[in-house]
């Protein structure tokens, strides 16, 4: 050695080569990557919510905090954002693919934050290891959490984050005669599923939403506030949670309270309730998909049906519609109000009414009046108000019901059928109140020649791609059945189940489960990361290293396996010897000619792991001596 | 993190019983991110957040004994440190030994920055640490503080340790005069040592008609461009040149030091010899690396006041 015994004599002390907050380009990407998915799934957000403005926030607010970060803590802090918003967004969002969407941004997010700290030698497929193991060691506690962990109640009945933002569908104001056209909309309405994958006859495919009882002589309005009499008459025997279900909805957010039925059968769930009209409200939020249970009634029709009509369901503004009324009282002295409902059939019937999506708007005044004696063509919307205008004119009690009709039956290769209603399945129909059966369905369109046109029956997607769309939607219905299925209710039931009178007990049981979930996640990491590394003789040749080195007995730096154990048999003759019954085998195996099949390296392992104990078992029993000597 | 009790002996073995560990700043946002979740779950009734939030929740309780797994069972001794002088950024050397791997550590010794995080495989490895010393003389760097974060940033686990190998810190080389102690031996050789100084400290003495089987390198390229024929350097015989190097008077002792560190570094460079003389202790004229490092030495261990 003829330099100068420092390093660093020549030049002048050099930095650390790189700065200390200087982070792995893999994280970077990694960040970059989950914000790109982020921003994608805020495509689908509903601007009218406030919670889509928080979520929409926070996606900028962590872009612009990944550009201008430089420190670790910033671009730490930049994946917790992007975490949060990707929950904001699963509560906005739960179909199956925006899900899938949020899962990918999580895991991207998180191994971002994982590549932040394994600092600049991580290799991707390291990083994605470690991902994968320190996501999967977390599921068991998320999951016992999840499922156990008893639910509160919204702390606000009314979310002003999650109300309002009406979709495009169904409204509760009726006025056909301000409506040109009806436009094509095939977006998905509802979803329904029955037992026994019997889908109600085509006849029978009337799912109610909204009753409109009052009339202004132009549109039909939906009363906005009941008596409280009129309030909920939920059959008793609907408890929540009680029997199967035999039908089961997936509604889309509507913006409305008031979700699709059939009519007749009963609701399951504490969140469900049949107002006197005959309206299914659903407590959940309108601007979300809603998931809900009905069960069969036997064919029993005792509940809204039978509640006789409010006086505002014969209510009619005079003068509004003269021609329209003149025709109403001739129809008085027809006789029963069931004879008055055959006289007016047999009058729409021998008129030329014409179906007609696009019949342009109709004046102002007296619109009714213009339909029914002057232009003769339009669609449901008008049949059913000028129908049951003609009724109220009759002094029959009627009103005008909203909701879809028929539906597309959807058989997917695998999993239950379908009933697909989309929005153009809207329809209207009237109701009127028969003394001696309650209130009946009638539906004036059906009276008319060529009803609807080809729109009613035809399917709305054809061809490989409806048929691509038409599986994914199954997959989507069974997802949501699956995912937004484990509600408050869901869990209740469960616990129930699982724990029965010991309910005061849920409290433990969660805490025993995070135990041991946390427990088997800390104790299987941690053993995959001791375990040694190789072929099992290379293993149990590490182990017994190991042990020595406990002792004390370390291999010099640089010296090869065959000095070590030549040293440790002149210093400790019988550890010596135990480690030469080790080594040698393992030598002559690893560096002998030939190849070496996986069973011969199964069969040496098993015979070194007999030496490995018993050079243990020696180093255990030295261990004891030790003290006392 | 940088409390808790320091560590002392020659071997640091990391444990329950000296590590510590506290969530950080991250990890109480990421509870307060969990929270706000849950309100949103709550509020929306919603199973995603609620989902996440309980994910998240179960990756805060992992992480905390993941980042402790990280220096469990780690092992930290003192490596061999090279001598430096001062003023330069020195190498400490450290071996480690890794039972598992161990992710995201993060060293520092004494004040410094700490170190980038690096991943260890099981196993043996010899780690440098950067670290300036204060002054000359035997000087250990100071606490060491391991640190990681690993894997998510959520808890911080750290240790603190003294490491207690000292490293012989020389003082920085910085031109200037150095005195010359008188040599015991001939009053002679002295004088002509004096007048050599006096001359501007060329080492060779005499000129002689320049023969070729003298060679280019002992040529007196000087006389030879100002046009005064060739001559060879007569050079002195070394052992009655080589000087005793000493602390030139009427400066500072230790910037005195500094000028005998680089005249003893050059003298090295040049290959002469040379002795050191500092107060009572004499090291006689020699040569060579080893010598060089003695005389080294000698100087980072002077004392305070000859």
């Amino acid at each position: 050695m003829d330099r100068p015994p420092s390093s660093a004599t020549g030049s002048r002390p050099r930095r650390p080569a790189a700065a200390p907050e200087s982070t792995s380009p893999a994280a970077l990407r990694l960040q970059w990557l989950a914000e790109a998915l982020m921003i994608v799934g805020l495509l689908g957000l509903q601007p009218s919510l406030m919670l889509s403005w928080l979520a929409i926030g926070l996606t900028v607010l962590a872009g612009l905090k990944l550009l201008e970060a430089k420190r670790l803590a910033e671009r730490r802090l930049a994946g917790l954002l992007q975490l949060v918003c990707a929950g904001v967004l699963g509560a906005l969002q739960s179909d199956l693919g925006p899900s899938l969407l949020q899962g990918v941004a999580v895991v991207l997010a998180l191994a971002g934050l994982l590549a932040l700290e394994a600092g600049q030698g991580a290799d991707w497929r390291l990083l994605l290891r470690r991902s994968l193991q320190v996501l999967v060691g977390a599921l068991p506690v998320a999951l016992a959490l999840f499922v156990l962990m008893p639910r509160l109640a919204p702390f606000a009945p009314l979310s002003d984050l999650s109300r309002g933002g009406a979709r495009m569908g169904l409204s509760e104001n009726l006025a056909p005669g301000s409506i040109a056209s009806l436009a094509a909309n095939g977006e998905a309405a509802a979803r329904v599923s029955f037992e026994g994958n019997q889908p109600p006859d085509p006849a029978d495919r009337y799912w109610r939403v909204l009753v409109h009882d009052r009339f202004d002589g132009e549109s039909w309005h939906t009363s906005p506030t009941r008596p409280p009499s009129e309030a909920g008459v939920t059959p008793a025997a609907a408890e929540p949670g009680s029997g199967q279900a035999q039908q089961l909805w997936v509604a889309e957010a509507s913006g409305l309270e008031a979700v699709p039925w059939d009519g007749a059968a009963l609701p399951l769930g504490r969140e469900l309730r049949i107002n006197g009209r005959g309206e299914l409200l659903h407590g959940g939020r309108s601007s979300q998909r809603r998931l809900y249970g009905l069960r069969d009634n036997q064919g029993r029709a005792d509940g809204w049906q039978r509640l006789p009509p409010q006086a505002r369901d014969g209510t009619l503004p005079s003068g509004t519609n003269p021609q329209l009324e003149a025709l109403g009282r001739i129809w008085r002295a027809a006789g029963p109000p069931a004879a008055r409902l055959a006289v007016a059939e047999t009058w729409f019937r021998s008129r030329p009414f014409r179906y007609n999506r696009s019949p342009g708007t109709l004046p102002a005044h007296a619109p009714l009046d213009a339909f029914l004696f002057d232009r003769q063509e339009g669609f449901c919307g008008h049949y059913a108000s000028a129908f049951s205008a003609l009724m109220r004119a009759a002094g029959v009690p009627a009103r005008v019901v909203s909701g879809y009709q028929g539906g597309t039956w959807v058989q997917p290769l695998a999993g239950a059928g379908y009933l697909d209603l989309r929005q153009d399945n809207a329809h209207a129909w009237s109701e009127v109140w028969v003394d001696s059966e309650g209130w009946r369905r009638v539906d004036p369109t059906t009276w008319i020649a060529a009803a609807r046109g080809g729109g009613l029956s035809a399917s709305p997607d054809r061809g490989a791609v409806g048929w691509l769309k038409q599986q994914w939607w199954a997959l989507d219905l069974a997802w949501g059945r699956w995912w937004l299925g484990f509600d408050r209710e869901g869990q209740e039931a469960l616990l129930q189940r699982l724990l029965g009178d010991h309910r005061n007990l849920v409290g433990m049981v969660v805490l025993a489960a995070v135990s041991v979930g946390l427990g088997v996640s800390v104790g299987v990491l941690g053993w995959l990361r001791r375990r040694p590394k190789g072929d099992p003789p290379r293993r149990e040749l590490e182990r017994a290293l190991v042990a020595l080195a406990r002792r004390g007995l370390v291999p010099e730096a640089g010296e090869t396996l065959g000095g070590f154990r030549a040293r440790l048999e002149q210093s400790e003759p019988e550890l010596g010897a135990l480690l030469r019954a080790l080594a040698d085998p393992y030598q002559l195996w690893r560096y002998g000619a030939g190849a070496r099949p996986p069973r011969e390296a199964r069969q040496l392992g098993t015979s070194l792991r007999r030496h490995r104990r018993r050079l243990e078992r020696v180093l255990r029993r030295r261990l004891q001596r030790r003290p006392t000597a | 993190m940088n409390f808790g009790k320091t560590q002392q002996g020659e071997t640091l073995s990391l444990g329950m019983r000296n590590l510590y560990i506290v969530p950080t700043r991250f990890g109480l946002l990421w509870l307060a991110g969990i929270g706000l979740l849950q309100v949103v779950a709550i509020q929306l009734e919603s199973n995603g957040p609620l989902w996440l939030s309980f994910l998240m929740l179960g990756l805060f309780l992992l992480s905390l004994h993941l980042t402790h797994f990280n220096l469990e069972g780690l092992e930290v001794r003192c490596g061999e440190p090279a001598p430096g002088f001062a003023g330069d950024t020195l190498a400490y050397p450290l071996r480690l030994r890794c039972r598992g791997r161990c992710e995201g550590l993060r060293l520092r010794l004494g004040a410094g920055e700490p170190d980038r995080a690096r991943s260890l495989v099981p196993g043996e490895h010899l780690l440098t640490l950067p670290w300036m010393p204060p002054e000359r003389g035997r000087q250990r760097p100071g606490k060491l503080r391991l640190l990681t974060t690993a894997p998510l940033g959520l808890f911080v686990c750290w240790s603190r340790w003294d490491p207690p190998v000292a490293q012989l810190v020389i003082p920085a080389p910085r031109r200037g005069p150095v005195g010359r102690a008188p040599a015991p031996a001939d009053p002679q050789e002295r004088a002509g040592a004096s007048s050599l100084h006096d001359q501007g400290g060329d080492l060779w003495q005499d000129l002689k008609p320049h023969r070729p089987e003298d060679g280019a390198g002992r040529l007196a390229w000087k006389l030879l461009a100002q046009g005064r024929g060739a001559h060879t350097k007569r050079f002195v015989a070394p052992r009655a040149e080589a000087p005793l190097l000493t602390p030139a008077a009427g400066i500072p002792l230790e910037r005195a030091l500094e000028h005998l560190s680089a005249a003893i570094l050059r003298l090295h460079g040049e290959g002469a010899r040379y002795g050191l003389v500092l107060g009572a202790s004499t090291i006689p004229p020699g040569r060579g690396p080893s010598h060089r490092d003695r005389c080294l030495e000698a100087l980072a261990l002077a004392p305070r006041s000859l």
